[in-house]
């Protein structure tokens, strides 16, 4: 019986507004730097948003800001790698907010977040794969199911994380050239399993297996702490 | 001067894109502040300094892509010129400090103290005033913890805890960093001033052709106990006129005694009975007998100690040390295989004192438990010979009558410097090892 | 150390306990401290042993089979089940100048004689000047379902009287020598077999009946590099299965057996930190107060420059032994408790 690092587990209900989450979150990563905190693990929907890393081409983004709007999503540059991607309801977030120690391994944390979509997925029923011929992140053959971008704050703690499509409205994706790949699509696990798999159904499946991957033994952030995420529930 | 690097944030990550100067020259930064922002294919992050200082150099444009490793910044911490760097957090822990760097001889001729040469003074002297690092480094959340051992070592092997970047959980300097930082030299390399025993080497290793890790090769720096040895087996193999002999002994009778005895020995004396104990008996009558094999070579003079301080090889996991047993001259066996158990025992721990691996007269080393049947030893300066006491085999031999059985043997070797020794004296100094392993009866000497 | 077990009982073999060793002349860890008895008695008449069942029954785990027969009733005593007297009858003989051997059936027992032991038996010497020489023994420690009323490690309590010397060998060789140094010794003495170890653990013991182990000796049974795990009794043997695995790991663990726990051979325990610079106390004595806490006190005291990460303990919590199986597996550390410790003192 290996000990597992303690890790607080946040998990506000409802949407939460991407900014405010953004910052809270890089608040908490800023803690964890100085060691004030231990690690957490964020799982939360965003209302609809774009992001994208700093180095996406805006041309990715198909459609206009006006058709955006209408639709009542927003758009983000954020601090991240990679190309624009979709948040919304019906799409599980995951962010993991680490510390790496003292020779950080950061593909090695990728292929931790990975790790932990495929186990979700497979005890789901859908076996999904890597493919690091295309890109990171976690694919039903062509199509994407789990996108991850991350951060490090200093080299040695993670931000951001994964998002794993469950009954996300994938017509959000036509927005953009999804993660930079023209030829690729995306997909959602009530598209691959044939029946509606709602976020609430996916979300303990997935934290057990943070745990699992990552060595941790979640428990209950202190009040204070979540207190930001639910003062910034959209719905 | 600190030098910065592009960090390596993942074994299978090679190259990092500046994506922006946080700082640009001239500007001051505290420890643990963002220098740049840089983008690798697998994640993006800004790059923390290791130190506080002035930024003195950017090298690299923003917007360049540059493989691991390669230097973007200078910092300018104070650390005087030549110090070669630690680099971002990120990277493998930084290497020695500035003995490491010193200026290269160019003609091999040259006395110039070596670099090896401030090693000595180092351990000999703890100072009580060692430096104290009065700002710690950040490399890491936990890098300034010391642990009680840490500064102990420190104190007295006169470190400046603020050179070395922890292993430990967090950055945290730990014991073996120390110990790694401070090994005691390499025999040879802690007598006293050899002509170009450090530059002369280190100019020839500096100039062997480079071949860095390609594609499924991994590499990392030698250790400074490697360095140490490299550098004094090149020194000896270039400066002895070196020979080789080689005897072959019946230690039938030895075996014999050993198998007899080695659980009586045991239980009286608390050490396991080998055969090196008693090979170095032999051996320091040979010495005796022969003065001249237990000398050196001083300039022109030759220095002929009256005692025997016997070298013992020894490896163990930083590489090769040589413990030596000193006055062994005055020991039975029981009592050389009480010295030889303990400097091994705390060589191989790390225990060993800085004047424990100096002023051997003659030294014995013995692959023989490790399978060799014969080897080629290189002398360990500035010793006149070296002994190699292979492996015991049964072999059919040809015994009295010319009959033939099967007896224990063993090829006893030496390497010799022919600039003091000849032939017949390297000769007839095995011949009288051998001789003494054949005939004496040790079981007396072995409180048996 | 070859832990196998041997067919229980041995009775019927020979009255002489050297009689009841192996096939290959070893012996158990009962056989051990029933031959260090026999060969004591032997020796000096004024040795008497007194217990409840210790003469005709041969003892509840069969100890003393064969010695009524031997010695006689005179000097080998069955008792009524009266704690407090065998202690207190103990002191008198000893004060008459004999050497008396006190047994308890389970050490849990040894606190209905507490008084008698602590106000009494280790005080005596000191108020009146006349020694003492009681051998106290008993079967103790648990880890074989016998719950709490059966399985105690009493020897912090009796440490704390501070006039008695406590041994809790770990191996049968060590159980015979300081057996017999424990009753040539003129002070009171308390002798703890660990019960789990009776008939589980087997090694060659001396047959010489001089052969003794000092008391307060310390002694390393397995070297190592890189971490010390301190510790006694039967988990000595659960840290040198520890310290296999985590060779393989390439943590290289140097087990230092106690022997005796009152007083410690701080010598030894602080030698191998001054090696090693981390230290785990491991011990079945409750965590608070318990053996272990004293241990790692002398370390943090006498070896505070060579250590390289805090002193971690590990034992169980102070609270009854538990009867369910599973929660007293939970309750005792277990092998692989001690690598997770011994994985977190090296990570520190």
């Amino acid at each position: 019986m290996t000990e597992r690092r303690p890790a607080w587990l946040l998990a506000p209900p409802g949407l939460i507004d991407y900014d405010v989450a953004n910052e809270a979150m890089h608040t908490l990563a800023r803690r964890r730097l100085d060691d004030e905190i231990p690690d957490s693990v964020i799982v939360l929907q965003h209302p609809p948003v774009f992001t994208a890393g700093r180095r996406a081409a805006e041309d990715e983004l198909l459609w206009d800001e006006a058709t955006v709007t209408a639709r009542g999503g927003a758009v983000r540059r954020i601090d991240r790698g990679g190309s624009f991607t979709f948040h919304g309801p019906g799409q599980l977030v995951v962010y993991p907010i680490l510390g790496l120690g003292g020779r950080p391994d950061a593909a090695a944390h990728l292929r931790r977040l990975e790790e932990v979509a495929i186990r979700t997925c497979a005890d789901l029923g859908a076996t999904v794969r890597r493919r690091a011929d295309v890109q990171t992140g976690v694919w039903v053959d062509d199509e994407k199911i789990c996108a991850i971008g991350v951060r490090l704050l200093r080299t040695r703690v993670t931000l951001h994380g994964m998002a794993l499509n469950c009954d996300t409205d994938l017509t959000w994706f036509d927005g953009i050239v999804a993660c930079g790949l023209p030829d690729h699509g995306v997909t959602s696990l009530t598209r691959v399993i044939g029946r509606d798999m709602r976020v609430d159904e996916v979300s303990p499946i997935a934290i057990r297996h943070v745990a699992d991957v990552f060595g941790l033994a979640p428990t209950e952030a202190p009040d204070e702490i979540v207190r930001p995420f639910l003062a910034a529930a959209v719905a | 001067m600190t030098s910065i690097q592009m960090p390596q944030l993942g074994e299978t990550i090679v190259e990092g894109t500046i994506l922006k100067w946080l700082k640009s020259e001239g500007d001051q930064v505290k420890a643990d502040e963002p220098l740049f922002e840089i983008s690798t294919d697998k994640v993006d992050t800004e790059v923390p300094s290791p130190v506080a200082g002035t930024v003195t150099k950017l090298l690299v444009a923003e917007g360049a892509t540059v493989p691991v490793g390669t230097a973007v910044m200078e910092i300018d911490d104070g650390s005087g010129a030549g110090g070669n760097g630690a680099s971002a957090p990120a990277s493998a822990p930084a290497a020695a400090p500035a003995q490491a760097a010193t200026p290269v001889a160019e003609g091999p001729a040259e006395a110039a103290p070596p670099a090896a040469q401030t090693q000595t003074q180092q351990p000999a002297a703890p100072a009580p005033t060692a430096p104290a690092p009065s700002t710690m480094p950040d490399r890491g959340p936990r890098s300034g913890i010391l642990s009680p051992i840490v500064r102990k070592l420190a104190r007295e092997r006169g470190i400046d805890l603020a050179t070395i970047a922890g292993t430990g959980e967090g950055g945290r300097i730990t014991k073996a960093d120390v110990l790694a930082a401070a090994a005691p030299p390499a025999a040879g390399t802690t007598v006293a001033p050899l002509p170009s025993v450090g530059p002369a080497a280190a100019a020839v290793m500096v100039a062997a052709p480079s071949m860095p890790a390609g594609q499924g090769e991994e590499a990392q720096p030698i250790s400074h106990i490697r360095k140490a040895i490299a550098a004094h087996m090149l020194a000896s193999t270039q400066q002895t006129a070196r020979a080789w002999t080689m005897v072959e002994v019946n230690v039938d009778r030895l075996v014999h005694l050993r198998e007899d005895s080695k659980e009586k020995f045991q239980a009286n004396f608390g050490v396991k009975l080998t055969y090196l104990p008693m090979v170095t008996r032999a051996t320091i009558d040979a010495l005796q007998q022969f003065p001249l094999v237990n000398s050196r070579l001083d300039g022109e003079t030759i220095v002929t100690p009256r005692f025997v301080n016997m070298g013992i090889a020894v490896s163990y996991d930083a590489g090769l040390i040589v413990p030596v047993v000193k006055g062994a001259d005055g020991m039975n066996t029981v009592g050389i295989a009480r010295a030889i158990a303990d400097l091994a025992a705390r060589a191989r721990s790390h225990q060993l004192q800085p004047d424990e691996v100096q002023g051997a007269t003659f030294t014995i080393t013995n692959p023989g438990p490790y399978g060799s049947l014969l080897s080629v030893p290189i002398i360990n300066q500035p010793n006149a010979g070296i002994l190699s006491l292979d492996g015991i085999q049964k072999r059919p031999v040809v015994v009295e009558d010319d009959a033939i059985a099967v007896r224990s043997m063993v090829y006893i070797s030496m390497s010799w410097d022919h600039r003091l020794i000849d032939g017949e004296l390297a000769t007839r100094f095995l011949a009288r090892v051998k001789h003494n392993l054949e005939t004496w009866d040790f079981a007396e000497d072995l409180g048996l | 150390m070859a832990s196998t077990t041997v067919e229980s009982g041995a009775a019927g073999h020979g009255a002489e306990p050297r009689g009841k060793r192996s096939e290959d002349g070893q012996a158990t860890y009962l056989i051990a401290v029933a031959e260090a008895l026999w060969e004591e008695m032997e020796r000096d008449e004024r040795v008497i042993m007194l217990g409840e069942d210790i003469g005709v029954y041969g003892g509840a785990f069969k100890v003393t089979e064969g010695f009524l027969e031997r010695f006689g009733p005179d000097r080998v005593m069955d008792t009524p089940i009266a704690e407090e007297t065998i202690v207190g009858f103990a002191v008198g003989a000893a004060m008459e100048g004999w050497r008396p051997i006190a047994e308890f059936q389970y050490s849990d027992f040894m606190t209905s004689g507490f008084d008698e032991i602590t106000t009494v038996l280790s005080r005596y010497h000191y108020r009146s000047g006349v020694r003492t020489p009681v051998v106290l023994r008993a079967p103790s420690g648990g880890g074989v379902r016998a719950s709490s009323f059966h399985s105690v490690n009493p020897e912090p309590w009796f440490a704390y009287a501070g006039g008695i010397k406590i041994m809790c060998p770990a191996f049968p060789s060590d159980a015979k020598g300081l057996l017999k140094s424990a009753i040539r010794d003129d002070n009171p003495t308390l002798f703890l077999e660990h019960k789990a170890l009776y008939r589980r653990i087997k090694e060659h013991v001396s047959e010489d009946p001089a052969a003794l182990v000092p008391i307060s000796s310390a002694a390393v049974k397995r070297p190592g590099d890189d971490v010390t795990i301190v510790t006694y009794g039967a988990m000595v043997h659960k840290a040198l299965e520890a310290a296999d695995t985590l060779a393989g790991r390439g943590i290289s663990a140097e087990v230092v057996d106690l022997r005796t726990v009152y007083p410690i051979d701080e010598e030894t325990v602080i030698r191998s930190i001054e090696k090693t610079s981390r230290a785990l106390v491991l011990y079945e004595s409750f965590h608070f107060l318990g053996i272990g806490a004293e241990v790692a006190s002398v370390i943090a005291e006498k070896a505070f420059e060579h250590l390289d990460a805090p002193v971690m303990r590990l034992a169980p919590p102070n609270h009854p032994v538990p009867f369910s199986p599973p929660l007293e597996d939970a309750f005792l550390p277990q092998v692989a408790d001690i690598e997770a410790a011994v994985d977190r003192l090296s990570a520190w």
